[in-house]
C-alpha cells in the first residue's frame, strides 16, 4: 500500500448567506495516497471544488469557514494553521491546478514572471538567473515548444491548452507532494484534454506526487483515477477504487450518472443503449430534504429514505466499497 | 503597426472631434445666442450703432467664415479679446494658469494619493465593517452639493473659527499657502467620495479575478496579491481616470476661486459668464475640450504600454 | 481516452439546476433583502409624494407668506427659520421638493430620450450612421460637462425651462453609449432574427423586441441622471442660471452665501439636508439597482 500523504477526515465547510448558513461540504472524508489519483466527482454545487480550495486554506472568508472536520498532510492538521505557515505550503508541498486557463494567469505578467514568482517564494536560496533556467525547464517539461522564447510572452499570446500546461508548470515547479486539479479540462478541446491528462498522468510517475482530480465527467475519472469518490449536496455518497465503481456501481446516483454518459461500443462502433438522464432537480441546500438527499429523484425511494431512519451514512459494503444508501444496487 | 503610426492615427481622430466642439461653438455662440449688441450697448443703442459693432465684431460675416474663425483659433489660440476688460484673452489665460494650478496640483495629487490608499485598504478589507463603513461614508459625502461644502467651510473654518484666511492670494511659493490651503483641503473633502467609490470598485474588480485565486494557490501573501497582482491590473483604470483629471487642472475649480478671490482660470470663466463675456467662454470651452481631447490621446497611448493585451499587433 | 468525457453530464446538469428567476423578480427579491435600499425606497417615494402634494397646492401652498420677522432663528412657530423677506425656510424647502423632483424628471427624460434614440439607432444600423452618432457624442463629451451646461444655460437665459434643458441636453451622453453597445450585442440574437423573420419592421423591432431586452441600463442610468441634476442645478442657481419664480434647493444654498456671515446657517443648513437625503437615497438605490440587475455583476 502506497503512503498516505493526506487525510480528510469528517470535513464541514460552512457558508454565511443573507438567506441562512448553508453547508456546502458536509462531513466529507477521503485519503490521498502518494503517487494515486483520487477523483471526486459531483455536479456543480455538489461541494467538490470548495473541498479543494479548503485544503488549500483558500475558502473565501467571509462568508466561508471550515466549521469542523480535520485535513491532515502527512499527519500535520492544515485547519487553522497560522496563514504565514500556511502559504509555505501552497504552491509548494500542495499546488492547485483550476478550470479556467484562459483567466487563471495574470495577464500583465510575462509566464515566465508567473513561473519564477513561485520558485522565488519558496526556494529563496536561487539566483535570479537559476530561476529564469528553472521556468524554461518547467516550461520545456510540459512540453510547451521553444520554451526560451514563450517565457518572455504574455498569456494572452497563448492558447487555452498552452496556458493550462503554463499552469501546470506553475503547480509542479516546487515538486509539490500533492497537485488538486479542479477541472483541469473542462474548459478545454476534446483533442486538448486529452493532451493535458496524459501529461498530468506522465508527471505524476516522474514526480510520484498524488493528484486529488476534480471534475464532473466521468469519463476523465475513468481515464486517470485510482479511486473516486461521488459527491451530491456536499456529501459523499459512493466511493470506491475506480475499477469497481465503474464494473459496479452500488449507489443510484452514481448509476444514474452513468447511464447518463453516452458510451460506444469499441467493436461495433454503435450507441450501446438509450441516454438516460435522471429525473427531478439538486435540492437547494437551503432545504435538504430530511433523510436522504437524493430521494425526491431516486428510483427506488422507500419510507426509509424520507427520514424515519435519519440519513444514510457512508458504510462499506464490499471491501472499501463505500455508499451512503439504504437501499444500494446489487 | 508601430507605436508611433499608432500615436499618429489617433491624432489624426482627434480632426473630426475637434472639428466638431468647434462647430458646437459656433452653433451655440454665433447662431442661436441672443445678438451680443443687447448686451454690449444697451437697450438703446441705434441701428447704426448695432451696424457698427457687428462689423467690429465680424459679424456681418458669412456663417461659414465665422466658423473657420473659431477653427483657426483653436490652433492659434489667438482668441482675440475680451468685451469686459479689453484684455488680449491668451494672456489672461496665461495669468490665470498659474493661480490655478497653485490650488488644482496639490489638490490633485492629495486627493488621489488618499483616495487610491483608502481604496487598497478597504478592498483588502473587503465586505467587513471598515468596507462597509468607508462605502457609505463616502457616497453620503459625495450626495452633498460642492456648493455647501465651499459655503460651509469656509464661513465655519474661516470666518468662524478663523483657523484660514478667508479669501484672497498672494503671488509666489510660500506666499500663496495660507490662501489656497482651505480650498484645497475642501475640494479634497468633495472629491474624496467620488473618488473612492470609483478606485474602490476598480480594485474590486481585479480582487475577485480567477488570477487572483491562483497567486494566492502559489503561496503569495495578502499584501503581494494586492500590492503586486492586483494593483498592476487595477493601473489601467486608474490610470485612466487621473489622466483624465489633468485638463480641469488648468480648467481650476469654478466655485472655489471666485468665493476665495483666487485669480485663476476658474474666476475667470465665473466673471465672463456674469458679464455676458462671449469671447472668454468661448476660448476656455475651446481650451478646455483641446486639452481633454489630448489627454484622452494620452491615455490611449499609455495603455497601449501599460497593458500587454493591448500590446500592437 | 474514451469519446465519452465531452458530453458527460451536461443533460442533467442543465435540467437539475433550478427554473432560472427572470431577471426583475430577482432584482425585486435582491432590493427587498436589501435593508438600505428599501428605506432608500420609502424615502424616494416620500420625497414624490410631497412634489405632488406640493404640485396640487395641498402642501406649502403659502410658502411665500410672511410668518415672521426676517431671518427669525429656527424656533417651535418656524423650525427651520424664516429667510430675508420673512417667509417660513420650512415651506420653501418643502416647496424646493416640487421643483428638485421636477428637474430630476425632466432632465432624466429629456437624457433618456435623446440618449436612447441615438444609442439604439447607431448600435442597430450601425455603417456610417453609427459612425456619425459616434462622433457627435465623443465631440459632445470633449466639451467638459460643465462648460458645456454652463455655456447652453447662458445663451438660453434665465428660467425653469433653462435649467431643464440644458441639464437634459448635457445628460445623455453616457447612456447613448452604453445603450448603442447593449443594441449591437442583441440585434445579432436569434430573438432579433426571429422578428425578421415574421416581418417586423426596424421600429418594431428597436422598440418592441430590443428596448424591453435592456430596460434595466435605461431604469439605472434614470436614477443616476436624476440625481446628478438635482446636484448640478445648484451650480446653475449659483451663477444666477437658475430657476425662477419659486424656491429651489439649489437659490436657496446660493442665498444663504450672503446669510453666513450674519449667521444664518438655516437655509444653507435645511436645503442641504433636503437635497443630501434624496440624493443618498437615489445613490443607494442606482448600486442596489446596479447590483441587481446588471447580470454581468450578478454572483460577486
Amino acid at each position: 500500500m502506497a503512503e498516505k500523504i493526506l487525510e480528510v477526515k469528517d470535513l464541514v465547510v460552512e457558508f454565511k448567506t443573507d438567506r441562512g448558513t448553508i453547508k456546502a461540504v458536509n462531513g466529507v472524508n477521503f485519503d490521498v495516497f502518494k503517487g494515486k489519483t483520487v477523483g471526486i466527482v459531483g455536479e456543480s454545487g455538489s461541494g467538490k471544488s470548495v473541498s479543494a480550495l479548503a485544503i488549500m486554506g483558500l475558502i473565501p472568508s467571509p462568508p466561508g469557514r471550515v466549521a469542523s472536520g480535520q485535513i491532515l498532510f502527512n499527519g500535520k492538521s492544515l485547519v487553522n494553521m497560522e496563514p504565514s505557515e500556511m502559504r509555505k505550503i501552497r504552491g509548494n508541498k500542495i499546488a492547485m491546478i483550476f478550470q479556467e486557463p484562459m483567466t487563471s494567469l495574470n495577464p500583465v505578467f510575462t509566464i515566465g514572471n508567473q513561473i519564477e514568482e513561485v520558485i522565488e517564494l519558496h526556494q529563496p536560496q536561487l539566483s535570479k538567473k537559476e530561476r529564469t533556467a528553472k521556468a524554461v525547464d518547467m516550461l520545456r517539461l510540459v512540453g510547451i515548444p521553444s520554451p526560451e522564447s514563450r517565457v518572455n510572452e504574455y498569456p494572452h499570446q497563448l492558447s487555452g491548452g498552452m496556458r493550462q500546461r503554463v499552469m501546470i508548470a506553475i503547480a509542479l515547479s516546487c515538486e509539490p507532494d500533492i497537485l488538486i486539479a479542479d477541472e483541469p479540462t473542462t474548459a478545454l478541446d476534446v483533442t486538448i484534454q486529452a493532451q493535458i491528462l496524459e501529461l498530468m498522468k506522465k508527471l505524476q510517475k516522474e514526480l510520484g506526487m498524488g493528484i486529488i482530480l476534480i471534475t464532473h465527467d466521468l469519463g476523465v475519472v475513468a481515464e486517470t483515477c485510482d479511486s473516486v469518490a461521488v459527491m451530491y449536496c456536499g456529501q459523499i455518497v459512493e466511493a470506491a477504487d475506480v475499477k469497481t465503481l465503474f464494473n459496479h456501481p452500488r449507489h443510484p446516483y452514481t448509476k444514474g450518472l452513468m447511464n447518463s454518459i453516452p458510451s460506444f461500443d469499441s467493436t461495433s462502433g454503435r450507441k450501446k443503449e438509450r441516454l438516460q438522464t435522471i429525473e427531478g432537480m439538486v435540492p437547494s441546500l437551503f432545504d435538504l430534504p430530511k433523510g436522504c438527499n437524493f430521494q425526491d429523484r431516486c428510483s427506488k425511494v422507500t419510507e426509509q429514505c424520507r427520514g424515519s431512519h435519519g440519513e444514510p451514512t457512508l458504510r462499506d459494503l464490499d471491501s472499501g466499497h463505500l455508499a451512503a444508501c439504504f437501499n444500494p444496487l446489487n | 503597426m508601430n507605436l508611433y503610426s499608432y500615436i499618429f492615427r489617433r491624432l489624426l481622430y482627434v480632426v473630426p472631434v475637434l472639428l466638431g466642439v468647434c462647430l458646437i461653438i459656433f452653433v451655440i455662440f454665433n447662431v442661436v445666442a441672443p445678438d451680443p449688441a443687447f448686451i454690449l450697448l444697451g437697450r438703446h443703442a441705434t441701428i447704426e450703432q448695432i451696424a457698427t459693432l457687428h462689423r467690429e465684431l465680424g459679424m456681418d460675416r458669412p456663417f461659414i467664415v465665422q466658423y473657420i474663425d473659431i477653427v483657426k483659433s483653436a490652433f492659434t489660440f489667438d482668441f482675440g479679446y475680451s468685451w469686459s476688460s479689453k484684455q488680449q484673452i491668451w494672456e489672461m489665460i496665461k495669468a490665470g494658469a498659474g493661480p490655478s494650478l497653485t490650488i488644482t496640483l496639490p489638490l490633485f495629487i492629495l486627493s488621489n494619493v488618499l483616495s487610491i490608499s483608502i481604496a487598497l485598504l478597504v478592498a483588502f478589507y473587503r465586505g467587513k465593517l471598515i468596507d462597509k463603513v468607508v462605502l457609505l461614508v463616502s457616497i453620503a459625502m459625495m450626495s452633498i452639493p460642492s456648493l455647501a461644502y465651499i459655503l460651509f467651510g469656509q464661513w465655519f473654518f474661516a470666518a468662524y473659527l478663523g483657523w484660514f484666511e478667508i479669501a484672497g492670494y498672494e503671488p509666489g511659493f510660500p506666499n500663496f499657502i495660507p490662501y489656497t490651503l482651505l480650498p484645497v483641503l475642501l475640494y479634497v473633502a468633495i472629491s474624496w467620495g467620488p473618488e473612492t467609490r470609483f478606485y474602490r470598485s476598480v480594485i474590486l474588480d481585479e480582487v475577485y479575478q480567477d488570477y487572483v485565486r491562483t497567486a494566492r494557490a502559489k503561496g503569495v501573501s495578502e499584501l503581494s496579491v494586492m500590492f503586486k497582482h492586483v494593483l498592476k491590473n487595477a493601473m489601467i483604470p486608474i490610470l485612466t481616470q487621473i489622466i483624465l483629471q489633468i485638463p480641469f487642472l488648468i480648467l481650476g475649480l469654478l466655485l472655489a476661486e471666485s468665493f476665495f478671490s483666487i485669480p485663476g482660470l476658474g474666476g475667470i470663466i465665473i466673471k465672463a459668464i456674469n458679464t455676458s463675456d462671449f469671447p472668454v467662454i468661448k476660448a476656455m470651452t475651446i481650451l478646455s475640450a483641446i486639452g481633454f481631447i489630448l489627454f484622452g490621446v494620452i491615455t490611449d497611448v499609455l495603455y497601449t504600454v501599460v497593458d500587454p493585451r493591448m500590446r500592437l499587433k | 481516452m474514451t469519446t465519452a468525457t465531452s458530453e458527460t453530464l451536461t443533460l442533467n446538469k442543465s435540467e437539475t439546476k433550478k427554473a432560472p428567476k427572470s431577471l426583475w423578480r430577482h432584482a425585486f427579491h435582491t432590493i427587498v433583502s436589501d435593508k438600505l435600499a428599501c428605506v432608500s425606497l420609502v424615502i424616494v417615494a416620500v420625497y414624490f409624494l410631497v412634489a405632488i402634494l406640493t404640485f396640487l397646492g395641498v402642501l406649502a401652498a403659502d410658502w411665500n407668506v410672511e410668518v415672521g420677522s426676517a431671518y427669525a432663528a429656527p424656533s417651535m412657530d418656524n423650525i427651520f427659520g424664516t429667510d430675508f423677506l420673512g417667509r417660513s425656510v420650512f415651506l420653501k424647502t418643502i416647496k424646493g421638493t416640487e421643483t428638485a423632483v421636477a428637474i430630476g424628471l425632466a432632465t432624466a427624460a429629456i437624457a433618456l430620450i435623446i440618449g436612447t434614440t441615438l444609442g439604439a439607432v447607431a448600435g442597430y444600423f450601425g455603417g456610417i450612421v453609427d459612425e456619425v452618432i459616434v462622433w457627435f457624442y465623443t465631440t459632445f463629451s470633449a466639451i467638459p460637462f460643465i462648460m458645456l451646461l454652463v455655456s447652453i444655460a447662458f445663451i438660453m437665459g434665465k428660467g425653469t425651462s433653462t435649467v431643464f434643458i440644458s441639464l437634459g441636453i448635457t445628460s445623455w451622453v453616457g447612456l447613448c453609449r452604453v445603450v448603442r453597445g447593449e443594441v449591437m450585442k442583441h440585434k445579432d440574437r436569434e430573438y432579433t432574427h426571429a422578428a425578421t423573420a415574421i416581418g417586423a419592421g426596424h421600429t418594431r423591432k428597436i422598440f418592441k423586441h430590443i428596448l424591453p431586452n435592456i430596460s434595466h441600463v435605461l431604469i439605472i442610468n434614470f436614477s443616476l441622471t436624476f440625481e446628478s441634476a438635482i446636484k448640478a442645478e445648484v451650480i446653475l442657481s449659483y451663477l444666477g442660471l437658475g430657476v425662477q419664480g419659486r424656491p429651489s434647493w439649489g437659490t436657496m444654498i446660493d442665498d444663504s452665501k450672503l446669510e453666513l456671515a450674519r449667521g444664518v446657517w438655516w437655509q444653507l443648513g435645511a436645503a442641504t439636508f433636503a437635497m443630501f437625503v434624496i440624493v443618498l437615497a437615489f445613490n443607494i438605490l442606482g448600486d442596489a439597482l446596479r447590483d441587481a440587475l446588471d447580470p454581468k455583476l450578478k454572483g460577486k
